[in-house]
């Protein structure tokens, strides 16, 4: 526990550094803030778009299978990282078994995938099959002498400093480490995006276009008119109080010679 | 079981909102379509008659119709998704 609080401490004091080290690179260079303050914006924003797409979008690598296992996974700060559990199970428990997959890369190095269903849920490929798709990678299992080289497709990252893996969606045998794969659901994923980015923006300008500019345009024009109708009050008052001024001055005196 | 129900008010609420939001979009592109063909050559007709005219045949049209794909195409998508990863 002590461990725990001095691990906690540590990251907050990180955290405050960096904080703390923004706050004054930004007082040092406060005379460019508003330029800074903008690219930071649009930086942070292409990054979070960038790696939100990273994490979601499908890739596939090709391995060789050495072992498919359950393990007790205690969710922790990670949780965010792993699925609810299986379709019709029980949600929301901090303790569940996972099945997991693992592979060694064409160079050597290993890499573990997690088995979970996604279910309804995000991200939306529907996959239900995690029992199935396990015994798929028993029956794929081979050794370094005879390999059986597998296209697995997954999303979701590794990392050790979180302990999370990817999410492995599907599985194929494929000819041999180096066979080339169109990554056909990202192309088609990103597509739609694209489509859809797009048809928003022509429905915003086309909304702009026939809704609200000929509305500014009424407005400015009401506006307009009533300018005009004040200015001509103000001449007809000016009008009626020329005329009193007039008036007024027929009773005074002419000046004396 | 809760995750299912989330994702069918999800596309019960969602789906109509946007098929909405396209026809009005799709209206409006075909009634500025009309305006842009009736001032070009200034006929035939009554400009309000015309666009009127255009419009009520918009509404009867297969490409009207073909907006149905809006609501369609997802549901389509997803059922064919399940198939795809699960059972083949």
């Amino acid at each position: 526990m002590e461990f725990l609080a001095l691990a906690a401490t540590l990251r907050f004091l990180f955290f405050a550094l960096i904080v703390v080290a923004i706050i004054v690179f930004l007082i040092w260079q406060r005379e460019h803030l508003a330029v800074l303050l903008k690219w930071g914006f649009w930086s942070v924003s292409a990054l979070l778009i960038f790696s939100f797409l990273h994490y979601t979008l499908p890739q596939t690598d090709i391995v060789r299978i050495v072992g498919a296992n359950t393990k007790r996974i205690d969710f922790g700060e990670n949780s965010f990282f792993w699925s609810g559990g299986e379709v019709g199970n029980a949600t929301g428990g901090a303790t569940r078994d996972v099945f997991f997959i693992e592979t060694i890369q064409p160079n050597g190095r290993p890499l573990v995938y997690r088995n979970e269903d996604t279910g309804w849920g995000w991200p939306p490929y529907f996959k239900l099959n995690s029992f199935n798709l396990q015994a798929t990678a028993s029956s794929l299992i081979s050794t370094t002498e005879s390999p059986k080289w597998v296209a697995v497709q997954h999303y979701g990252w590794r990392n050790e400093f979180f302990t999370i893996f990817p999410n492995a969606l599907s599985m194929r045998q494929v000819a041999g480490p180096d066979v080339r794969i169109i990554p056909w659901a990202s192309i088609i994923i990103l597509t739609v995006l694209a489509l859809l980015a797009l048809l928003v923006w022509r429905m915003l300008a086309q909304f702009r276009e026939r809704m609200i500019d000929p509305m500014v345009d009424r407005v400015g024009d009401e506006l307009d008119a009533l300018d005009a109708r004040a200015d001509e009050a103000r001449d007809r008052a000016r009008g009626k109080w020329g005329r009193f001024t007039g008036w007024l001055g027929t009773w005074r005196g002419t000046p004396r010679r | 079981m809760i995750a299912l129900i989330r994702l069918w008010l999800l596309l019960l609420i969602g789906l109509p909102i946007l098929y909405l939001l396209v026809r009005t979009f799709a209206r409006s592109l075909e009634r500025e379509k009309l305006e842009k063909r009736w001032d070009a050559k200034q006929g035939p007709g009554a400009r309000e008659e015309f666009i009127e005219r255009g419009m009520a045949l918009y509404s009867r049209s297969l490409r009207k119709k073909l907006l149905w794909g809006v609501i369609i195409v997802p549901l389509v998508g997803i059922s064919t998704l399940v198939y795809m990863l699960n059972f083949s």
